[in-house]
């Protein structure tokens, strides 16, 4: 193969991989949104405080002399995800369920608060500096000519493609398949109606932060471990970037979330490859423009209803 | 209305006057620069220099019959809190600041402390650009990038001898000036970048800089920033298998970047501020450092302490506290610190000041290449 289309792959499962982990954080935007139409804007905060348990509990279990890396990953994971659910739960009983009946826009301000004191609370509790964690999971394959040019494609590369993937299948067959799921369709179709036929509406909506809480704990896993660095500004940043790619596959739509970051990751990764790198948030937000300027409900989204 | 002015002004003066003396007994200095943020490192840097000068200048009797008092600022590197910081000084009554640290942060806020008749001593801002507006208050006891610029491309010239070149920035005034910089010294000899090139400061993931890099062949990378971009962009060159060579400025070189880079931060080349804490005259703040638990290596810890040696020498030697008149004496003297025979020129900036090369290790130290 040439030095060109081996460079577009490399360039490629960059982009790919980059997207993927905006599509798992943007699900968390795209179900909160689905069911009581606002944006969680705390959600990114949820990420980030997911990171920082999984390099707590990875450095803690390491000091105490645990090696063994699958079982170090599972409790870190599982601590992660409870903790980060109990946020993205407490967050909703204390900062949004009290608004639910006020104008949209309360709620908004309410949720941006909550993004800035969890941020705080954050950098007071664990400072403001850089986190590093030493790689844990290394190496990965090669190919092609090293004299032409080397793709690598790295083991953590594909542990966020599978982890993505995988998360994805799972919530799209929970949404459509299982009792819960059926109460959350029913809930994002019409909340008043569905409470009177006897659904308890607030148990469902409480699942859903829990749920987007506990992938946000996902991606907080695998963006540290990948990238092996954690602080308390990483939630806004990717917070932006993921609602933006829930928007522009369709806010409210679970497939539209994954297609959307898969979007974003690679148009950031083929711009950086193709002109200077300054220019890659230019133009991943032009697209979002474009797209939102012909599509106003996003790729997969369907025209908003307005609700009487 | 002239006359109102006037005596308006005289009311005021009384009034400060009157201030002054109520408060004889302590001198309070600012210490302005990041305390959070991202780089609050170099603000601890600084921040523990100067304290360590305030406590033995204290300790050998204070200044003119005063003690000296430090008060902490924190502008998180933000050119928009440096400014709400320098207002906040100023209204505080203070008229002795060590700082800012960012040379973004310091530009805006050297304005206000001009304008308000404020005497600011920089220990860590490198930017030519903040003595360039003739302002009389302005002082600084580090090298500018315009010096730290050329003395990296001299070395990369001359010792690195690149085949092809890149270099990154991170837009930053700091970062991007440096870089700007070493990339018209290099051109001058005839190497010719293969790529200049920003990056986001806050970014995480550089795959898509790295794949292009790998793919123009390039064995040679200086890159103006801080350290958690650079330590990133290290840590992923390493997995993706990019065995560059890389260079930095002193803003890359502290222990953090071999925290977050690992490995890959081996035979990292730095420019940094010859390292004070080797001087053998020093060792007795040195060890006053370690006693406290505090880390004296950093690049602008013993800056920051010679920049209150600059102001409390001239303070004693004039008798007086004026910013003004201390201005005028630190342009005419040179002054006896711990980091050397210190002299401004006209501008604020220091006449002669030497960097190092460094050669970057795993574990966070460093030894001098040469």
């Amino acid at each position: 193969m040439t030095e060109t289309s081996l460079y577009l792959i490399q360039q490629l499962i960059n982009g790919l991989t980059i997207g993927s982990t905006y599509a798992l954080i943007a699900i968390g935007y795209t179900m909160v949104y689905g069911i009581i139409g606002m944006i969680n804007f705390a959600h990114g905060e949820i990420y980030m405080i997911g990171s920082y348990v999984t390099f707590i509990v990875i450095a803690g279990l390491m000091s105490m002399g645990l090696v063994s890396l699958p079982i170090v990953l599972l409790i870190a994971l599982i601590i992660a995800i409870i903790t980060s659910s109990t946020y993205g739960w407490t967050v909703e009983r204390v900062a949004y369920r009290p608004l639910r009946g006020s104008n949209r826009l309360i709620a908004l301000i309410s949720a941006i608060g909550m993004s800035i004191f969890l941020q705080n609370f954050v950098v007071l509790s664990q400072g403001s500096r850089d986190v590093a964690l030493p790689p844990q999971i290394s190496g990965g394959w090669t190919f092609g000519d090293p004299s032409v040019f080397e793709v690598s494609f790295s083991y953590m590369q594909l542990l966020i493609w599978l982890a993505t993937f995988l998360t994805m299948a799972g919530l799209t067959l929970f949404i459509s398949k299982s009792r819960m799921g059926r109460a959350c369709r029913a809930c994002s179709e019409d909340l008043g109606m569905t409470n009177l036929l006897g659904i308890n509406t607030n148990k469902i909506i409480s699942m859903t932060f829990v749920i987007g809480a506990a992938l946000a704990a996902i991606a907080g896993l695998l963006l540290g471990l990948y990238y092996g660095v954690v602080n308390p500004f990483v939630g806004f940043m990717a917070g932006l970037k993921a609602f933006t790619a829930a928007v522009l596959g369709g806010i409210g739509s679970i497939p539209g979330a994954m297609l959307g970051g898969l979007i974003l990751g690679v148009t950031e990764a083929l711009t950086s490859a193709y002109f200077p790198s300054e220019y890659k948030d230019v133009v991943a937000f032009s697209l979002l423009v474009l797209i939102l300027l012909f599509r106003p409900s996003g790729l997969l989204g369907k025209p908003e209803v307005e609700k009487v | 209305m002239k006359t109102l002015k006037t005596t308006l002004k005289a009311v005021a003066l009384a009034v400060m006057g009157t201030a002054a003396m109520a408060q004889a007994d302590t001198l309070k200095i600012g210490i302005a620069g990041p305390a959070t943020g991202p780089v609050a490192q170099y603000g601890d840097m600084q921040k523990i220099g100067a304290m360590m000068a305030i406590e033995q200048i204290n300790k050998a009797g204070g200044v003119n019959g005063m003690e000296l008092e430090g008060v902490i600022y924190d502008d998180a590197c933000d050119p928009k809190q440096a400014v709400a910081v320098a207002n906040k000084i100023v209204n505080d009554g203070i008229q002795h600041v060590i700082g800012h640290l960012c040379s973004s942060s310091t530009e805006p806020a050297s304005d206000i402390y001009e304008e308000e008749g404020v005497l600011m001593i920089t220990a860590a801002s490198t930017s030519p650009t903040i003595t360039e507006k003739g302002h009389q208050l302005i002082f600084r006891t580090i090298g500018l990038d315009s010096l730290q610029g050329p003395f990296a491309a001299s070395y990369i010239i001359n010792s690195v001898k690149p085949q092809r070149m890149a270099i990154i920035h991170d837009k930053q005034q700091y970062g991007e000036g440096l870089a700007t910089s070493v990339k018209n010294e290099v051109e001058k000899a005839g190497i010719k970048p293969v790529m200049f090139e920003g990056v986001t400061a806050g970014d995480k993931d550089f795959s898509a800089l790295i794949a292009k890099l790998k793919k123009e062949n390039v064995d040679f990378v200086y890159y103006g920033g801080y350290h958690p971009e650079l330590g990133l962009i290290l840590r992923q060159s390493k997995e993706k298998g990019f065995g560059a060579k890389f260079m930095g400025p002193e803003g890359v070189g502290n222990p953090d970047i071999s925290k977050i880079a690992g490995e890959a931060s081996e035979g990292l080349l730095v420019t940094l501020p010859q390292s004070f804490d080797q001087d053998p005259e020093n060792q007795k703040l040195v060890a006053a450092f370690k006693a406290k638990g505090e880390d004296p290596t950093g690049p602008f810890v013993f800056p920051a302490y010679s920049a209150l040696q600059v102001m409390t020498d001239s303070m004693k030697a004039t008798g007086s506290v004026s910013p003004d008149e201390l201005a005028e004496y630190m342009r005419g003297n040179a002054f006896d610190t711990t980091t050397g025979k210190l002299e401004f020129d006209a501008k604020g900036d220091l006449k002669q000041f030497s960097f190092v090369v460094y050669n970057w290790h795993a574990d966070g130290s460093k030894t001098a290449v040469k």
